[in-house]
C-alpha cells in the first residue's frame, strides 16, 4: 500500500471515516441509537423526562465504571466496589443522623471510600503475587461485614434528615445534577486516558507489566493511585444512591461491581488489560442503560433482561474477535 | 540424609503450611466447643460442603489452565432446577436419570463456554460473567416462581441420605466426593491429559508447539467445570431437598477462594488436588465453627472475611520464605 | 484532529439520538392508554419464590374482578435497589397506584415520594415501608397475633418447660425481628412461661446451607433444647431436614409454606414438624388489590376508622398500626397440621 502513494492519499479521509465508523464505539454508537429507536417503538412512555427521571440510579454505577476502567486497562481488577459503596453509605447515615453537617457528612463517605480504595491499593502493591481479584474477594466480605456490624440488627438505617441528601437529588429542568457529574468526569477521565502521560501509562502497564516497570513507570504507584480514585468514586456514588433511598442497608450497593465491569467490557475495554478506549465504556454505559429503563417500562421479566444483556456482554467480544479471525484468514489465503 | 530431605519436603511444602492452618482451626474450635471434632459432626461438614468441595476441583483444573469460571452457581441451579421440576411434575421417577440429566446439563453448559472461550477467544472473565446472568435466568425461567420441595422430590432425596453406594460404609454425598477427588487425584497426577493441563496454564504457546492441542484442552477443562457443577445441582438439591432457583448464589466466589486458599495460582499452571481439598475444608470448618462458637450473628461474615484474608496472605508469606530459602541454598 | 471531529461527532449524535429517540414530550401525559379502567401495580420481594408468586396471582384475580389492569413485577433481585428501579419505570409508566412488598422498610421512602408526588396511590402489602412513604398497609396478621400464635405454639410443644430456640431469615428482615421481639415481650409478660428459656436466635439467611449449619449448632450447643421456632419458609424448611433425617426429639414450629412442608409434618416421632402457620398470600394479594381500587377510587384515603369492602372477602377496617400509620388485619394466621396438610400442599 506504501508504495501506491497517489491512490493512498486520496483514499485516506474515507478510509479512516470507514474505519472509525467500523471501530468499536462506532458500532456502539449504532447500536445506542438503535436501542434508543427500538424502545421508542416498544414503550410509549420513554420519554426523554422519564429516561432522565429514571437514570440517576444507573448513574451512581456509571461512576464506578471510569476507575474500574482505568483498574481494568492495567489487567487489574476490583470487585469490592459495591461493598465500599455500602460502607460509605452506611457510614454517611449514621453520620447523618449524629448531627454532623452535611458538609461533613459529604467528607466522612468520601473519605470512608478513599480509605477502603487505599486498603485495596496496599494490599494489591503489597501482594503482587497475588492476584487483584483474589484480594477484593476478601475485602468485600470485609467491607460489607462491617457495614452490617455498623447497621446493627435492623440491618437497616434511615435518615432523620434527608434534607442534603434532597439537594444533591436536585434537577435543573429534567436534568439531575448527577448527570452533569457524570458528564465531567467522562470527560476528565477520558483526556487523562488519552492525552496524559498517566494514561499512557495504563496501557503501557497492562499491555506488559514487566516492560512497564523496567522502562521506568511506576507500576506501584500507579496501582495504588487508581484503586484509591477508585475507591473515592465508590463513597460519591454511595452519596448518590442514598440520595435516591434516604436509607442505607446490607444490600446496599450489591452487584455494582459486576455491572460497572460489565459496561467497561461491553464498551471494548479488555479485562486482560492495555486494550481499549474509555469512549467505547462511556458509549456503551448508556447503551445498557437505555436498554435497561425501555425493557423495564414494558415491565419485562427482569430474569429475561439479564439472559440478554449477558449475552449481549458475550456477543460484544465474540463477534469482533470472529470477524478478526476470519479477516486472517483471508488475508492467509490471499497472501498464499 | 534421606530423612532430613523427608522432613523438609513436610515443612517447605505449602500444603503442609495449611495441614497446620486447618489443624490449628479445628484446635481452637475444639476448646470452645469440645464435640467439634466428633464423627458425627465431620460427617455433617463434609457432607453440608460437599457441593463447594466438588466444584473446587473443576475451578482447580480451570484455574490451573489460567481461565476462571464465576458461572458455576448459576448452571448448579439451572440444572438443578430443572430435574426438581421435573420430580415435581412426575416427568421422571429414578433418581439415577435425575443424576444423568442434570450431570448431562451441566456438561453441555460448560461445554458451550468452553467452546466460546476456547475457540471464540473470549476472556474467560467476561464469558463466564455473561453465563452467569444467562444460565441463572434459566433457572428462573424452568423454575417458574416455583420451587420443587421435599414432598415434590420424592425418593429423589433419600440418595444423599442413605450409604447404599459404598454398601453402607458411609454417606452416599461422601462417597460421591470421595470418589470425585480419587478420580481427579489420578487423573492430573497421573495421565497425559493431566500433564497436558499443567502445561497449559504453564506456557500455553508452548504447550501449542509441543503438539498439545490447546484449544481442545481448554474446552474440555471447562466441559468439565460444568459437569461437577451439573452433578452439583443434582447434589444439592437431594441434599437440601429443596430446589430453588436463587440456589447457591455467590458461592462460586467461595469455590474460588477455596481454591486460592489451597495454594493454587490464579495465573495458571500451579496447584494441587490436595492443595483445593484443603482449600475448601478450611472454608467448611469455618462456616461451620463460626455458629458453634458462639459470635455474635452479624459479626460472622466479618470474620469469615478476614480469615479468609489471612490465610491467603500467610500462603503468600510462606511462598516468599521457601523462595527465600530455595534461592539461599542455591548459592550455597 | 480527525480524532476530535470523530469525538465531537460521536457525542453530538449521542445527545441527539437521545433527544430524538426520547423526544415528543407531548405525548407524554396519558401515555400509559389507560383508557380502559385504572393500573394497578403490584411489586413483589423478589422473583422465583411460590410465596410471592401466589400473591401476585391473589392480586391479579382480584383486580379482573374489580376491571382495570394488573402489572406484575418481581424485581431481579431480593433488595431495595432493585425495587426502587422497578418503582422508577412504574411511575414513567403512570400507573395509578402501587402496591410493594418492601425488602428494606426505609429505603423505598424517596422513590415511593417521588411516586406520591406524581398521583400515584401508594399502599404495602406483607413487608411494611415506613410511614411516611404510604397512605396505609396490608398486615397478613396483627404482629402481636403471630407472636402469640407462635408462643403459644412453642408452649405447647415443650409441655411448658424447656429450651427452644429461633431460626429466622436475614438479622434484618424487619418482618422476622417484629415477630421475635413480640414473642420475647409475650413470654416475659406473662408467667405462664417462666419456665421457658429462649436460649438463641440463629440467622440463617434463607439459605438452605446456611440455615442447615446453624440448626445443626443450635442442636450441639444446647443438648437439652426441645424446640425451634422457624418464622421463615427457607429456615424452617431446612431446619425440619436436620431434624427429621436426624430423627431428632427436637420439634419445629413456624411460618412455612404447605407444599414445601408436607412431607415433615405429622404427629408422630417420624415427623418433625407438628404443626405450623401461615396466611393465605392469596387472600393477602386479594386483599392489596381491593385496598389499591379503593385508594384509587377514593373509597378510603389511609386514615384509620375508614371502612371499605374487599369484593367477597368482605368488609375491611382501617386500624392504627405499630409504627404510627395505619393497616388493614387480613386475619389470624392459619394452622396446618396433618389433618389439613395434604389439601393445601396442592394450594400453595
Amino acid at each position: 500500500m506504501a508504495g501506491k502513494s497517489g491512490r493512498t492519499i486520496s483514499a485516506t479521509p474515507e478510509k479512516t471515516l470507514k474505519k472509525a465508523l467500523l471501530s468499536w464505539e462506532g458500532m456502539l454508537l449504532l447500536l445506542f441509537i438503535v436501542i434508543n429507536i427500538f424502545c421508542k417503538c416498544i414503550s410509549p412512555v420513554y420519554t426523554l423526562t422519564n429516561v432522565l427521571r429514571e437514570m440517576p440510579k444507573y448513574l451512581t454505577e456509571i461512576f464506578l465504571m471510569f476507575p474500574m476502567a482505568y483498574i481494568l486497562l492495567m489487567g487489574e481488577i476490583d470487585i469490592s466496589v459495591g461493598s465500599t459503596v455500602c460502607l460509605a453509605a452506611t457510614v454517611a447515615c449514621l453520620s447523618s443522623n449524629a448531627g454532623v453537617p452535611f458538609v461533613g457528612v459529604i467528607l466522612i463517605a468520601l473519605l470512608t471510600g478513599t480509605v477502603c480504595g487505599m486498603i485495596n491499593g496496599f494490599l494489591a502493591v503489597k501482594f503482587r503475587e497475588l492476584p487483584t481479584m483474589i484480594i477484593t474477594l476478601g475485602t468485600q466480605i470485609v467491607f460489607r461485614g462491617i457495614a452490617e456490624i455498623m447497621l446493627g440488627d435492623g440491618g437497616s438505617i434511615s435518615l432523620t434528615n434527608a434534607d442534603g441528601f434532597r439537594a444533591i437529588a436536585g434537577k435543573v429542568g429534567p436534568v439531575p445534577y448527577i448527570f452533569f457529574l457524570v458528564i465531567i468526569c467522562a470527560v476528565i477521565f477520558t483526556v487523562i486516558a488519552e492525552k496524559r502521560v498517566f494514561g499512557r501509562n495504563l496501557y503501557a502497564i497492562g499491555s506488559n507489566p514487566k516492560t512497564a516497570f523496567y522502562s521506568g513507570i511506576k507500576v506501584n504507584q500507579m496501582l495504588f493511585i487508581s484503586y484509591t480514585v477508585l475507591g473515592f468514586f465508590a463513597g460519591l456514588s454511595a452519596l448518590f444512591l442514598t440520595s435516591a433511598t434516604y436509607a442505607a442497608n446490607t444490600t446496599t450497593g450489591k452487584g455494582f461491581e459486576m455491572d460497572a465491569i460489565a459496561m467497561a467490557v461491553f464498551g471494548g475495554i479488555s479485562t486482560a488489560g492495555g486494550k481499549g478506549k474509555l469512549v467505547g465504556g462511556i458509549i456503551s454505559a448508556f447503551t445498557i442503560t437505555c436498554l435497561r429503563v425501555g425493557l423495564g417500562q414494558i415491565n419485562m421479566n427482569p430474569q429475561v433482561i439479564l439472559i440478554i444483556l449477558g449475552t449481549l456482554l458475550i456477543c460484544a467480544v465474540l463477534l469482533p474477535n470472529i470477524s478478526q479471525s476470519i479477516s486472517d484468514k483471508k488475508k492467509k489465503a490471499s497472501r498464499a | 540424609m534421606e530423612k532430613k530431605s523427608l522432613l523438609k519436603k513436610i515443612t517447605g511444602s505449602r500444603e503442609a503450611s495449611l495441614v497446620i492452618v486447618l489443624i490449628l482451626l479445628c484446635i481452637a474450635v475444639t476448646i470452645k466447643s469440645p464435640n467439634f471434632m466428633s464423627a458425627q459432626n465431620i460427617l455433617e461438614i463434609l457432607k453440608n460442603n460437599a457441593v463447594i468441595m466438588i466444584m473446587a476441583l473443576g475451578m482447580l483444573c480451570v484455574l490451573l489452565i489460567g481461565g476462571i469460571d464465576i458461572s458455576i452457581t448459576s448452571t448448579l441451579a439451572f440444572a438443578g432446577m430443572t430435574i426438581g421440576m421435573m420430580y415435581k411434575y412426575n416427568k421422571i421417577e429414578s433418581t439415577l436419570l435425575g443424576f444423568l440429566i442434570a450431570t448431562a446439563m451441566g456438561a453441555v453448559c460448560g461445554l458451550l463456554i468452553g467452546v466460546i472461550i476456547a475457540y471464540g477467544k473470549v476472556m474467560p472473565i467476561i464469558a463466564t460473567m455473561g453465563f452467569m446472568y444467562i444460565y441463572r435466568g434459566f433457572a428462573y425461567l424452568v423454575a417458574q416462581d416455583q420451587w420443587a420441595g421435599a414432598d415434590a422430590l420424592g425418593s429423589f432425596k433419600d440418595f444423599t441420605l442413605s450409604n447404599s453406594l459404598s454398601f453402607g460404609l458411609i454417606n452416599n454425598t461422601i462417597t460421591v466426593t470421595i470418589v470425585c477427588y480419587i478420580i481427579f487425584f489420578i487423573v492430573l497426577k497421573w495421565t497425559k491429559f493431566g500433564r497436558s493441563i499443567y502445561a497449559v496454564g504453564s506456557n500455553a504457546e508452548a504447550a501449542e508447539i509441543s503438539g498439545i492441542n490447546v484449544a481442545a484442552i481448554k474446552t474440555a477443562v471447562y466441559t468439565i467445570m460444568g459437569t461437577l457443577a451439573g452433578l452439583c445441582g443434582a447434589l444439592a438439591t437431594s441434599v437440601y431437598a429443596s430446589a430453588q432457583p436463587n440456589m447457591q448464589t455467590s458461592k462460586e466466589m467461595d469455590v474460588i477462594a477455596a481454591c486460592v486458599i489451597g495454594g493454587v495460582s490464579m495465573n495458571g499452571g500451579r496447584g494441587s488436588v490436595i492443595g483445593a481439598l484443603l482449600g475448601a475444608l478450611v472454608l467448611s470448618v469455618i462456616s461451620k465453627a463460626l455458629p458453634l462458637v458462639g459470635i455474635n450473628a452479624i459479626a460472622q461474615n466479618t470474620i469469615k472475611g478476614v480469615i479468609i484474608v489471612a490465610v491467603i496472605i500467610l500462603n503468600v508469606l510462606t511462598q516468599r520464605m521457601m523462595d527465600k530459602a530455595n534461592l539461599e541454598n542455591r548459592e550455597m | 484532529m480527525k480524532k476530535k471531529v470523530l469525538s465531537i461527532i460521536l457525542g453530538v449524535a449521542m445527545v441527539a439520538t437521545l433527544l430524538a429517540g426520547c423526544g415528543n414530550e407531548a405525548k407524554e401525559t396519558g401515555a400509559a392508554g389507560n383508557t380502559d379502567g385504572p393500573v394497578y401495580a403490584f411489586v413483589s420481594k423478589s422473583a422465583g419464590n411460590p410465596f410471592n408468586e401466589r400473591q401476585a396471582t391473589g392480586f391479579e384475580e382480584a383486580v379482573a374482578d374489580i376491571g382495570g389492569k394488573a402489572i406484575i413485577q418481581h424485581p431481579e433481585a431480593a433488595t431495595a435497589d432493585a425495587q426502587i428501579t422497578v418503582i422508577q419505570s412504574l411511575i414513567s409508566q403512570g400507573v395509578d397506584s402501587i402496591c410493594v412488598a418492601a425488602n428494606d422498610e426505609n429505603a423505598l421512602q424517596a422513590a415511593l415520594e417521588e411516586a406520591a408526588a406524581a398521583g400515584i396511590k401508594v399502599c404495602s402489602v406483607d413487608s411494611t415501608v415506613n410511614v411516611a412513604s404510604r397512605l396505609t398497609h396490608v398486615n397478613q396478621a396483627g404482629v402481636t397475633e403471630i407472636g402469640q400464635c407462635l408462643m403459644d405454639a412453642v408452649y405447647d410443644l415443650t409441655g411448658g418447660e424447656g429450651q427452644w430456640a429461633v431460626l429466622s431469615a436475614t438479622s434484618q428482615a424487619a418482618n422476622q425481628n417484629a415477630w421475635i421481639e413480640s414473642m420475647k415481650e409475650i413470654q416475659a409478660a406473662d408467667s405462664k412461661y417462666a419456665k421457658l428459656e429462649l436460649v438463641e436466635v440463629a440467622y440463617g439467611d434463607d439459605e438452605p446451607q446456611k440455615s442447615t449449619d446453624q440448626t445443626q449448632a443450635l442442636l450441639q450447643n444446647y443438648p437439652d433444647l426441645k424446640v425451634i421456632c422457624a418464622p421463615t419458609t427457607v429456615g424452617i424448611a431446612a431446619a425440619a431436614k436436620v431434624l427429621q433425617d436426624q430423627g431428632s426429639s427436637v420439634k419445629l414450629t413456624g411460618l412455612g409454606l404447605p407444599s414445601e412442608m408436607a412431607e415433615y409434618i405429622g404427629d408422630d416421632d417420624a415427623h418433625s414438624c407438628p404443626y405450623m402457620f401461615l396466611w393465605n398470600p392469596i387472600d393477602l394479594g386479594r386483599l392489596g388489590a381491593y385496598t389499591s381500587a379503593a385508594l384509587v377510587s377514593g373509597d378510603i384515603t389511609g386514615a384509620a376508622g375508614e371502612t371499605f369492602t374487599a369484593g367477597d372477602m368482605g368488609e375491611y377496617e382501617i386500624v392504627t398500626a405499630g409504627d404510627g400509620g395505619t393497616e388493614i388485619i387480613l386475619g389470624a394466621p392459619f394452622k396446618f397440621d396433618p389433618s389439613n396438610i395434604e389439601e393445601w400442599k396442592e394450594v400453595y
